[in-house]
């Protein structure tokens, strides 16, 4: 499993199951969970939606389960706060187990620890932004002098100061989903979890909720798990990404493992089409250079290390020379030249090791 | 499991043919041995098929009668219940009397206006008054006073019922099986025992009408709750919400409107119900327009219908609300203190009426002013002598309602009665069965071939059948009248922008009233019962067929036009079939009225099954009225089971 899987990570999940249909718990495990589909449907009447799915989240991560629809990845979350009750399996939220947990510890984990942003921002019509934004703290039992000031800050950050006596439906998708985010930041959780927050939104607010995801991790640390079907917001948010089918999954790595090394066929054709310069960095295709090797001088340029491939195309294009790659102290580490850089965006294999310094 | 799977697959279409066999084979076998039994037993009803339900019945009023003083169950139970409803109801006519007429005028103007804004509160407000103006203003309050009642107790036993069914799966299925028996029994039957319980008078018609009205209120709370977005329910819960915290602040302000939208419908149907409820001897509108009916008297009878028709405007204005119905946009046209906090909308409704009523009772406003007032019975008397004599007989083309009630009679009503009353019973049984058979199997069946045999073991048999005839004849017309009418206001804006105030006029009638209208025209007897049941038949259904054509997706529609479908084409090949299951549950609905309809026609003489709850009713034969009940809920089952199969059951290729 990925860099995160240690003992002191926030979410912790074993041997996860959700089965839907009549006595799920014969389905864990058994023979027929290996039926298709369809054949488990017909035969019993089960649909499997998440089978024995292990994850480590660490503090301060973002953990993206990325899948087609039906693969399972809501269901997924769910499950996390037991929304959605599990099958079999243990959930651990910051050393809690969330599965064996009575409803006062449940409450205490959903009120104080975890919020969630939904699909389709699920902002409750008959109250005012600030209200929406202050539910969390309202059903905690905080005084209305203190949910008052916390929404008005938190419609700030988000861009929406001065709205807050407006009602849900007055606003567009965009600033609806604004409005999802400062609530589940307005109770202050170690968890942030999100399920497919903006494939409802148009590509380009869309990407403005991405950048505005960006620099909320800039500002706090949460550690944040994020549903989507949405590769390219899978490799611009994720620290990693798992990727899901069938309830189980495939492949988890950082976005350069996952785009130069997929794990399967089912994966690869997934990353197939994305631009692999935009998301591998510069080290993946560099030729090696040993300490104080030659032509350390003969570079048009030189980038420190996890610049990404994109970045030095244009240079080279118009240089003849290669690039040089420089580590944390200034020492040249390696080159890239433009076959190197050509044949990455051909997409033949890359050959080099793939580190998880590639990202961020 | 693998193994299982694969042989699933395969017999399934080898036994096909031998499945389809059986299926033909054993409802014939069912049919032919009711028929040999049934011909071997004779073709009348035996005497010994008897559940002697009319004696049992008797008894047991007469045992009422006898203990109503002394048991317990009378002394603890029903005469409490009774003396709360009495105060309660003597409490609220004497608020409504002592706001006097000007200050119930102000309180209907400003719930109007905070429901719906101005033009609910003008249109209630002139309404309301139009009571007055007939001359009938002491008798609206006393039908709203226990109409209010009623609601009150309604609500407080549907709202918590129906947020225990709201919530929780289990409840929805126990009660929902309640209500669905609820749903298909004729107002009129729930008279009876209420009757053997709590005698008559105001206590009876409270219970009839709570009985009647709180199915509704459950209903629509659970319905509201259960059409509250489920993401919203995920985001309650994921925040850490308790359940009541839930309840409290996500699910029961979602589901307010539709919530309004339910309470209208409850005091609406309460309203019908307590007019009905004259029968038990309560005064006000309903009492009137009754005893204008017995003596076949139009001008009496008219004038207080006519009130019920504008206390009926006015409840159904001020209670839709144009806010529920359209939204905030509204909300922002009202004034100021009805778009504010609740608590203070009530202290200024509440200050303003009182004033406007200590003002009233200064000037001596007690009775509704004689000068506005208009006794409208000798011009409708006259109206009536004048059809009479005009239009009766001799009319070109269509003859005269007096030829047309007679060609009704003798050419289709008798016909179709003498084809079911001659028939041997055991033939109508086997009939039955098979078209339940026919409709959705061997269930449904048993059902229908019960039913009737329940219906000759109620000693009702040829009532039954003559009911049955009147019913069958009323939905064919209606049906047939409805769909046409039904397709082109679904099809043509025009056409329901016309009808369309119309059909929501209707809606809100009571059904008593619209016996008034056709005694005027057709005198009394079986044709005026069947005219009154299609116009009260009529608007619900082609409201429901419009419905259906115009909820059909237009996706596919284009599509067909694309092709280059003709207009007819589209309509045939793609709108109706797809709006088919949405009119037949039209069509379903339109039977459940025609049959309430039927027995309350029985009070202008349209005999049947309804005649004897009448006469159970009014002359304290109470075994008559039950078997009469009885039978009218058993056919009512057949006949609302058989059309819902069809509207629910996909076709069987």
């Amino acid at each position: 499993m990925g860099a995160g899987a240690t003992s002191d990570s926030v979410i912790e999940v074993r041997g996860l199951w959700k089965v839907f249909g009549p006595r799920p718990e014969r389905i864990v495990g058994s023979p027929s969970a290996d039926l298709s589909r369809r054949q488990l449907e017909a035969t019993t009447g089960n649909v499997v939606a998440v089978r024995e799915v292990d994850v480590d989240v660490a503090p301060g991560e973002a953990f993206v389960v990325m899948g087609l629809s039906g693969s399972g990845k809501s269901t997924l979350v769910r499950c996390l706060t037991r929304l959605i009750d599990p099958t079999a399996g243990i959930v651990r939220i910051g050393g809690v187990d969330v599965t064996a947990a009575d409803g006062e510890t449940l409450l205490d984990v959903r009120r104080n620890r975890v919020s969630m942003v939904f699909q389709h921002f699920g902002l409750l019509p008959h109250r005012s932004l600030a209200d929406n934004v202050a539910f969390g703290l309202e059903v905690r039992g905080v005084d209305k002098s203190r949910r008052r000031a916390k929404a008005e800050e938190m419609l700030d950050l988000v861009g929406l100061a001065g709205l807050g006596s407006a009602r849900p439906d007055q606003l567009s998708g965009g600033m609806q989903q604004r409005v999802g985010l400062a609530r589940a930041l307005a109770t202050e959780p170690e968890i942030l979890l999100f399920d497919e927050p903006f494939s409802a939104l148009d590509p380009l607010i869309r990407r403005d909720m991405q950048d505005e995801i960006i620099r909320l991790r800039s500002e706090v640390s949460t550690t944040m798990v994020f549903i989507t079907h949405d590769l390219s917001e899978a490799l611009r948010l994720g620290d990693r990404i798992a990727i899901m089918r069938d309830g189980r999954f495939v492949q988890v790595g950082t976005p350069a493992e996952v785009v130069g090394a997929p794990a399967d066929e089912y994966v690869s054709n997934f990353v197939r089409d994305v631009s692999r310069s935009h998301v591998l960095a510069v080290e993946s295709i560099m030729t090696l250079i040993g300490a104080g090797g030659a032509g350390t001088n003969g570079f048009s340029a030189r980038v420190p290390l996890g610049t990404k491939v994109c970045d030095v195309m244009s240079r080279l294009a118009h240089h003849d020379l290669p690039v040089g790659v420089i580590d944390e102290d200034g020492i040249v580490v390696g080159s890239v030249d433009r076959i190197a850089a050509l044949r990455l965006v051909a997409g033949e294999d890359v050959l080099d090791v793939i580190d998880g310094t590639g990202d961020r | 499991m693998a193994i299982a799977a694969v042989a699933v697959g395969t017999p399934a279409v080898a036994s096909d043919r031998s499945v389809r066999w059986r299926r033909l084979v054993i409802p014939t076998v069912v049919v032919a041995t009711i028929c040999v039994v049934g011909a071997w037993i004779g073709d009348g009803v035996p005497t010994w098929l008897d559940a002697r339900v009319r004696p049992w019945s008797d008894d047991v009023y007469d045992w009422t009668v006898q203990n109503n003083g002394d048991h317990w169950l009378f002394t603890r139970v029903f005469e409490p219940i009774a003396d709360t409803l009495t105060a309660t109801n003597d409490a609220v006519l004497w608020v409504l009397r002592h706001l006097r007429w000007p200050g119930v005028l102000t309180l209907v103007a400003l719930i109007g206006w905070r429901t719906g804004g101005a033009r609910a509160a003008i249109v209630g407000m002139l309404a309301m008054a139009g009571c007055g103006v007939l001359g009938f203003w002491d008798e609206t309050m006393v039908t709203i006073a226990l109409m209010l009642v009623a609601v009150i107790v309604a609500l407080l036993i549907g709202i918590p019922l129906g947020i225990l069914a709201g919530r929780s799966d289990r409840a929805e299925r126990w009660l929902r099986g309640v209500l669905d028996t609820a749903q298909v029994m004729p107002a009129f039957v729930y008279f009876l025992p209420v009757v053997v319980a709590f005698g008559i008078r105001v206590p009876a018609a409270a219970i009839a009408t709570v009985v009647y009205a709180t199915p509704p209120a459950i209903r629509l709370t659970s319905h509201g709750l259960r059409s509250v977005p489920v993401v919203a329910t995920e985001v309650g819960n994921s925040f850490g919400c308790t359940s009541r915290q839930l309840l409290a602040k996500v699910q029961l302000p979602m589901a307010r409107r539709a919530m309004l939208l339910g309470l209208n419908q409850v005091i609406m149907m309460a309203f019908a119900i307590v007019v009905l409820a004259s029968m038990l001897g309560v005064a006000g509108l309903g009492g009137r327009v009754l005893s204008g009916l017995q003596r076949v008297q139009v001008g009496q009878a008219f004038a207080p219908g006519l009130a019920i028709v504008f206390a009926a405007v006015a409840l159904d204005r001020i209670t839709t609300g144009e806010r529920a119905k359209r939204g905030d946009r509204v909300r922002r046209r009202m004034p100021a203190f009805a778009r504010g906090r609740a608590h203070i909308a009530t202290i200024v409704t509440v200050g303003l009426v009182v004033a406007v009523a200590i003002i009233a009772a200064g000037a001596g406003a007690d009775d509704f002013p004689s000068a506005f007032t208009i006794d409208i019975t000798e011009p409708i008397n006259d109206a009536v002598r004048w059809v009479n004599d005009n239009f009766r007989t001799g009319v070109p083309v269509v003859g005269g309602t007096g030829s047309f009630s007679d060609f009704l009679t003798l050419h289709v009503l008798n016909p179709v009665r003498d084809l079911l009353v001659d028939s041997p019973w055991w033939a109508v049984v086997a009939a039955s069965f098979a078209i339940g058979w026919a409709s959705a199997g061997w269930r449904l069946a048993a059902l229908c071939g019960a039913c009737f045999v329940g219906i000759a073991a109620l000693r009702t048999w040829e009532l039954a059948m003559d009911t049955l005839s009147q019913v069958l004849v009323i939905i064919a017309v209606s049906v047939l009248l409805a769909v046409p009418i039904g397709i082109c206001v679904g099809r043509s804006n025009r056409a329901e922008r016309l009808l369309r105030p119309l059909l929501d006029a209707a809606q809100v009638m009571p059904a008593f009233v619209y016996l008034v209208p056709v005694i005027f025209l057709f005198n009394i007897g079986r044709v005026p019962g069947i005219v009154a049941s299609v116009i009260y038949a009529l608007p619900p259904c082609i409201r429901l067929v419009s419905l259906g054509l115009r909820q059909v997706p237009i996706a596919p529609r284009e599509a067909a036009i694309s092709f280059g479908a003709t207009p007819r084409q589209e309509l045939v090949k793609v709108q109706l079939p797809m709006a088919a299951r949405a009119i037949m549950l039209g069509i379903n609905q339109t039977i459940l009225m025609v049959l309430s309809m039927v027995v309350i026609a029985a009070l202008i003489g349209a005999g049947g099954l309804g005649l004897e709850t009448v006469y159970g009713l009014t002359k304290s034969e109470i075994g008559r009225g039950v078997a009469g009940g009885v039978s009218i809920v058993l056919l009512a089952v057949v006949l609302d089971r058989v059309t819902q199969s069809w509207g629910t059951h996909p076709r069987r290729t």
